[in-house]
């Protein structure tokens, strides 16, 4: 096994230019799909409230960094929206808005989800008003309260799709991140058939070293191949471009190894399903941009309403990677919370594995 | 050293080898001869267990293998028909790949490099790329790797497939040097009749999955010791002449390749003024006759009714 890791590894000095170039262009992407996302995103607005009211909700709204809420006339909103120069327009009232938008698009979903938010908690501390009358100490208690909380609730989840946290460069980052490494590992486990074509694997078959040990160091290399690509595209992140892991980079460093696992043993699969390299090859980009549009890598799933959408995005590994890999980082989850994504990439991986493998074996050698 | 007992392989429709036996002594080199196609490549993967055969039994040193192949691979070293070699490390990494695998120690590793690049002679090129090699060079470095372990028993799969005479001379020489200084024993497929008349004690003629004739050089050529070849060529080859050829009662074999036509006839039988006659008959011209005696090819022929590259 180890000395399958250290041909491996010559070889990947030798030749080490699609290793960096798939990183580098993990790397681009996620850096400048993340920023674009992440850079304010005007939504104009416009009231029949008075001007403080609106300005009023205007600066709460703006206080997410996300969207930058800018107040302008009815016409020039609607216009905006016409013309599409914006991607939504708003009407704010007292306790309700109106959303105008010529296409749904992913900041559809946020802007809506961000003013359902809003309203909802205006209009309980409207009915709290309402029940104490215009008592100003009761108002003024429920003021302090918020302004200094006996705790902080926070309320985060992936599977509940009313409330959720998003943070864009973080979601840019995980997706590329787990997008690429499909190439990355894939290409590293179909040598793997390339050996077998060439009479190389019949060479390792007849030397002391066992099947198992066949495989194992060339998987183990995959492994360590995705694993190091991933882990340098997060530090460059991290130390690099400053993205707040919000504590969880430790964790994130570790949970990619059962997501890395299963696309090892996916690829496995996918070199015994099919009979050549050029197969092989023309399946893994037809595949891995499948998944990454089904499992959340471009956009997060939390925004998919269709219900099929869903239930496909709950055979595919990436969809339990990002949900992973977020819930560590923006949701501060701890490991156990994260237990069943991990579990069924991990039962993914050990079928998929076993099933490849057994077929790999009946049809080559 | 080794026999091979009943060896049948079936792939779904097709028996690609048909119940064979042979043997090898210590320090042999023995041919297994056959056209594209007879079954070589497939008795030699089930001989060195890279195949389970379909029925029959491999032994060696009177045990069988079938079950327990460690006992084979141990001593075995197997030159492919592919150039089995990274072709993005370098002669000497591709030797010390292929040696870790095998599991020779650090030191030892290093002495046996030096060795096997001596007796292959690419001490000079050990570290340039085996992608900038020549095809003679590659298959050179192909021989190698099987060297590397010290095996008691080689076996070449068509080792000179698609290379110069010049290295192709080199690499029969090898071999030979090999079982001489080494007492290497080497079961050595090709369909190039004269490199296993070269190299080879004793020969297996296999042909449609089946042995169809074995012994040393002498023996098998003695199947046609009653027999002459009669090698002419003609202008133009019509086909009247060909037709009337084949109705000749002594004939017993032609091959064709135009414009040269192989006969074997019996020893005893004159028949060259037939020949002329039908010659005239059908306006053929005759450039050159030659009697010769048989070669392990005519025997094939006399076999087979094929040449052994058709």
């Amino acid at each position: 096994m180890i000395g399958i890791l250290w041909g491996k590894i010559r070889l990947l000095f030798r030749k080490p230019g699609s290793f960096i170039v798939t990183t580098i262009i993990c790397m681009v992407f996620a850096f400048f799909l993340g920023k674009s996302t992440y850079s304010e995103v005007k939504v104009p607005v416009y009231s029949s409230l008075p001007d403080a009211e609106v300005e009023e909700i205007v600066n709460e709204l703006n206080k997410s960094e996300s969207f930058k809420y800018v107040i302008e006339t009815e016409e020039t909103v609607k216009n905006k929206v016409a013309d599409g120069t914006v991607e939504a327009g708003i009407e704010l009232k007292a306790e309700s808005y109106t959303l105008y938008q010529v296409g749904k698009t992913g900041n559809y979903h946020l802007i809506n989800e961000q003013l359902n938010s809003f309203y909802s908690e205006k209009i309980r501390d409207n009915a709290v008003r309402e029940q104490v009358g215009d008592s100003s100490d009761v108002m003024e208690t429920l003021k302090k309260a918020k302004a200094n909380p006996l705790f902080e609730l926070s309320v985060s989840s992936f599977s509940d799709q009313n409330k959720w946290v998003h943070d864009p460069s973080l979601q840019s980052l995980f997706g590329f991140a787990l997008f690429f490494s499909i190439y990355t590992v894939a290409f590293s486990v179909v040598e793997i058939l390339r050996e077998k074509q060439e009479g190389i694997w019949d060479r390792l078959i007849l030397s002391p070293i066992s099947k198992f040990g066949m495989y194992a160091g060339n998987l183990l290399y995959s492994l360590i191949l995705g694993y190091v690509q991933i882990a340098l595209i997060f530090l460059v992140f991290k130390y690099g471009a400053g993205v707040d892991f919000h504590g969880g980079f430790g964790k994130t460093l570790i949970l990619i190894i059962p997501y890395l696992f299963t696309i090892i043993a996916m690829s496995i699969f996918i070199a015994g399903l099919v009979k050549t390299i050029g197969q092989f090859n023309a399946l893994i980009p037809l595949i891995s941009v499948s998944f990454a549009m089904l499992g959340g890598a471009y956009w997060p799933i939390e925004i998919v309403t269709s219900d099929i959408l869903l239930t496909i995005s709950k055979g595919i590994p990436i969809t339990y990677g990002m949900e992973i890999l977020k819930g560590v980082t923006v949701s501060g989850l701890s490991y156990s919370d994260v237990l069943l994504p991990i579990s069924i990439l991990l039962l993914m991986g050990v079928a998929l594995m076993g099933v490849g493998i057994r077929l790999m074996e009946s049809r080559h050698v | 050293m080794l026999e091979v007992f009943e060896l049948t392989k079936r792939f779904k429709n097709k028996e690609a080898v048909k119940g064979i036996n042979f043997y090898m002594e210590k320090g042999e080199i023995v041919g297994l001869l056959g056209p594209n196609g007879a079954g070589k490549s497939t008795t030699i993967s089930m001989i060195s267990s890279l195949v389970l055969p379909t029925t029959g039994d491999v032994r060696l040193r009177n045990e069988s293998v079938l079950k327990k192949p460690e006992k084979i691979r141990k001593v075995l070293g197997v030159v492919p028909q592919d150039i089995a070699l990274y072709m993005d490390l370098t002669a000497r990494e591709n030797l010390e790949f292929f040696g870790r695998i095998h599991k020779i120690k650090k030191n030892d590793l290093k002495k046996r490099i030096e060795e096997v690049l001596e007796i292959i002679g690419l001490k000079d090129r050990e570290k340039d790329l085996v992608k900038t090699f020549s095809g003679g060079m590659k298959r050179r470095l192909n021989i190698g790797v099987a060297l590397l372990h010290e095996p008691e028993l080689i076996i070449m799969d068509e080792p000179t497939v698609g290379i110069d005479p010049q290295s192709r001379n080199y690499i029969l020489e090898t071999v030979k040097r090999l079982n001489e200084e080494k007492q290497i024993t080497v079961l050595y497929t090709s369909h190039y009749m004269e490199e296993v008349e070269y190299l080879c004690d004793r020969i297996y003629i296999m042909d449609h999955g089946e042995v169809i004739a074995s012994g040393t050089k002498d023996e098998i050529k003695s199947i046609l010791s009653q027999e002459q070849t009669l090698v002419i060529q003609v202008e133009i080859l019509k086909g009247e002449f060909l037709k009337g050829l084949e109705a000749l009662p002594n004939i017993k074999n032609i091959s064709v390749n135009d414009p040269i036509l192989k006969i074997i006839v019996p020893k005893k039988v004159n028949i060259l003024n037939e020949i002329f006659v039908l010659a005239g008959e059908t306006n053929t011209n005759i450039s050159s006759v030659q009697i010769e005696t048989p070669t392990l090819e005519d025997v094939f022929l006399h076999l087979t009714g094929r040449q052994l590259r058709d």
